[in-house]
């Protein structure tokens, strides 16, 4: 008997998944030998990077004594996480788990992970203070950084050049640019500002410069209607009232047909969009070019959006093969090398930014060169810390958000809002928050 | 689903056949009797009653937070705390809400359209019955995550549908209906062919006398044929609002395509939300339990209004 699927496929998904996880557990359990019949020692991965498989086959094949298994997830909130927090609570966690900078405190509050503090106090000047930082909530070094992803403008130069167009250097040209792009041709928009996305809106604000959360001696300051988050949210908000940008998603269908048609003439992304841009509109092929993010008074500062890191799990019966796996994936020269065969990585470990900027073979972008403008950006880069449940806040500020666009509710009431909904779901964890600016 | 086979519907001596088994000694009987329970009992406790009172427990129960979070949580046993709390959540009731309206505007809309197509194809009127049964029913063999993503595309603008209405389908106040059409579009043909399994087996002598009294088409189906497939028709009208109060695939494949289906737009979706985006296990229990025991009292007045209506 079929019940109605509405109901039949979440179920079957969640048994699926539970199954999943069950056999993980099994073989957590049973085979929970920690070598390989050939006597290497294993290393099991739980990881949602693409190319990891790559990364893993040929650390394996450099290094005979220890056999990394990874098991690719489903990538972050999609349920990456969910799955993640739950075999850390099974105590069947594997011994590498995956923590975007954004994730790593939520994923924290399972007290599941270990301190890499003294593992990895010798890699400390190796990387970019912003990717350093993002591994250290609360002074501790939780995770490896892996790569970074600093915010930039993405811009369609051959049609801002012919319309006389400047390339916006603040905030106040860029809505004097968004007005020409209008003027110019009335279906295009400068970019779109997408409302569905908090880890962006999130990024957008980190550049302002008021950080929504921030250790306070021991406790957390929780600053989401801060100065900075608001004037972001207020600028904003009039360029979508005045119609001066679209507010659909980035990436999905509508979004690509846009970019097509030339109805989109930039993009407000990160160093994974050149990625995004070279699959979406390859025919646009040195159209486009690349500069920093506009700024609020001329004070260079970058926001970051995404990023990922690799926690090790406190349980981990092999913590030294994880941990040398990991210093490799973040820091061998060989992970830029093969990562360039089929991306475009912007590692946070400088020297291996370096090699993946000499293997960029370019052609997409005009203007300046596109490592330069992401490295520049990556140093822009101010003082930020993620919370606790910033990946909850993610969905809190879209929900907060969704009637911005029809006028139901402002971007400035949803900051407020957000900012409750913050202080209120730690509370109820039982934390002790202070709120504002410290 | 023995009710809705045309044998059941027919065959008025049902328990007849039964009696007639020859009888065995008791023991033997109830031995063999458990042996061909156990599978049953079995999967029944570990996939069903196990996981309903390991959720009960877990409904209890919270976790506290100390310093930065970074040690880790402790289990405090909160009695009905979080009961309380989803309660007291405007979330919570804004996600009921939601899941009213849809079946306000849903179930209507979508048995009524399955019964008219049965009727429909069980009437003489229609050519090709085969094919038109089939090709409503073809939606519901479609997965919902599919569905969801066909439809968002012909919704989302510039593409499609949405430039044909007046109103945007995934904006704040077109989500709705927009949500109700997906899962129409999905289970009339479903509804339907079930109705016409139980239209089949309306006996044809009775549909003769009504013609040789002069009932036309339309009279005979309104008053023969639907007051004879009444209990088939409770019968999908109870799976319908259970199925619609665990509305879950369809919102939150929009989700991912507009900010005006919020993260706890169903009950579904805030239990979701609640466990695995904000992590907190004892409220999502809660809320599950909640929504489990609504269920359960929908369906038993569902069910006790259809006994009184047949008597």
């Amino acid at each position: 008997m079929t019940l109605r699927g509405s109901a039949g496929l979440p179920r079957r998904t969640f048994l699926t998944a539970s199954a999943g996880l069950a056999a993980a557990g099994l073989l957590g359990g049973c085979g929970s030998s920690t070598t390989t019949a050939s006597g290497a020692t294993r290393v099991r991965v739980w990881s949602w990077l693409t190319g990891m498989d790559k990364y893993a086959a040929a650390f394996n094949a450099a290094h005979p004594d220890i056999s990394v298994e990874l098991n690719v997830i489903a990538s972050g909130l999609k349920g990456g996480y969910a799955q993640q927090t739950n075999a850390l609570r099974a105590h069947n966690a594997p011994d590498i788990l995956h923590a975007e900078y954004q994730g790593l405190p939520q994923l924290l509050t399972t007290g599941g992970l270990r301190d890499l503090t003294t593992d990895l106090a010798d890699l400390e000047r190796g990387y970019s203070p912003a990717a350093w930082q993002g591994v250290r909530p609360g002074g501790r070094t939780w995770a490896v950084p892996m790569d970074l992803a600093p915010m930039v403008l993405y811009y369609r130069k051959d049609l801002f050049d012919r319309h006389g167009i400047a390339v916006p250097r603040t905030w106040d040209e860029f809505r004097t640019a968004a007005q020409a792009v209008r003027k110019a041709d009335p279906a295009a928009r400068v970019t779109t500002f997408p409302l569905n996305d908090g880890s962006f809106f999130a990024g957008m604000c980190w550049q302002a410069g008021d950080p929504w959360w921030r250790v306070d001696g021991g406790t957390w300051r929780v600053n989401v209607d801060g100065e900075g988050t608001r004037r972001t949210a207020d600028y904003w908000q009039g360029m979508i009232r005045d119609g001066l940008v679209a507010t659909a998603p980035t990436g999905d269908q509508d979004w690509i047909g846009a970019m097509h048609q030339g109805r989109l003439w930039g993009l407000l992304g990160a160093s994974w969009s050149v990625g995004t841009l070279n699959k979406s509109i390859p025919q646009d092929k040195g159209r486009w070019a690349v500069t920093t993010m506009p700024t609020w008074d001329g004070v260079p500062a970058n926001g970051v959006q995404g990023g990922s890191a690799f926690a090790v799990s406190a349980e981990s019966k092999v913590p030294e093969a994880a941990v040398k796996f990991l210093r490799w994936l973040s820091t061998d020269a060989a992970v830029a090398k093969i990562g360039t065969t089929f991306t475009t990585p912007f590692p946070g470990y400088l020297p291996s930014r370096d090699v993946a900027r000499k293997a960029y073979k370019g052609g997409f972008f005009v203007g300046a060169p596109v490592y330069d403008v992401l490295d520049e950006a990556a140093r822009r880069v101010p003082d930020w810390t993620w919370g606790p449940n910033a990946l909850r806040i993610f969905s809190t500020v879209v929900d907060r958000m969704g009637g911005a666009k029809t006028g139901g509710t402002t971007l400035a009431a949803a900051v407020r809002q957000t900012q409750a909904d913050t202080v209120a779901g730690l509370r109820e964890r039982g934390l002790t928050v202070l709120e504002g600016k410290a | 689903m023995t009710v809705l086979t045309p044998e059941r519907a027919t065959s008025t001596p049902a328990p007849a056949g039964r009696a007639g088994a020859p009888v065995r000694g008791r023991r033997g009987r109830s031995r063999a009797g458990l042996v061909l329970a156990a599978p049953f009992a079995i999967l029944l406790t570990v996939t069903v009653l196990v996981p309903v009172l390991y959720a009960l427990y877990l409904s209890l129960f919270t976790d506290r937070l100390s310093g930065l979070g970074f040690s880790g949580p402790r289990q405090a046993f909160i009695a009905l705390g979080n009961y309380a709390d989803v309660l007291t959540d405007s979330a919570f009731h804004a996600s009921l809400v939601n899941v009213a309206l849809f079946v306000l505007i849903h179930i209507p809309i979508m048995l009524g359209m399955a019964l008219g197509l049965a009727l429909l194809i069980d009437s003489a009127v229609v050519r090709l019955k085969r094919l038109w049964s089939l090709s409503v029913f073809l939606p519901y063999a479609v997965p919902t995550v599919i569905t969801g993503l066909i439809w968002v595309y012909l919704y989302t603008p510039n593409s499609g549908l949405a430039g044909l209405l007046p109103f945007d389908p995934l904006g704040k106040s077109g989500i709705l209906p927009s949500i109700v059409n997906i899962a129409t579009w999905q289970w009339v043909g479903y509804n339907m062919i079930i109705f016409y399994t139980a239209l089949q087996a309306v006996p044809r002598d009775v549909l003769e006398a009504a013609r040789a009294d002069g009932a036309g088409g339309i009279r005979t189906a309104w008053s023969i044929k639907v007051p004879m497939i009444r209990p088939t028709m409770f019968v999908a009208l109870v799976f319908t609002v259970i199925g619609s109060l665990q509305l879950f695939t369809e919102p939150l494949v929009l989700r991912g395509f507009t900010g005006s289906v919020t993260s706890t737009w169903s009950p579904s979706l805030y239990v979701y939300e609640a466990a695995f985006i904000a992590g907190d296990y004892g409220r999502a229990a809660a809320a599950s339990v909640l929504l489990a025991l609504v269920s359960a009292l929908l369906s038993a007045l569902v069910m006790r209004l259809s006994a009184r209506r047949s008597r």
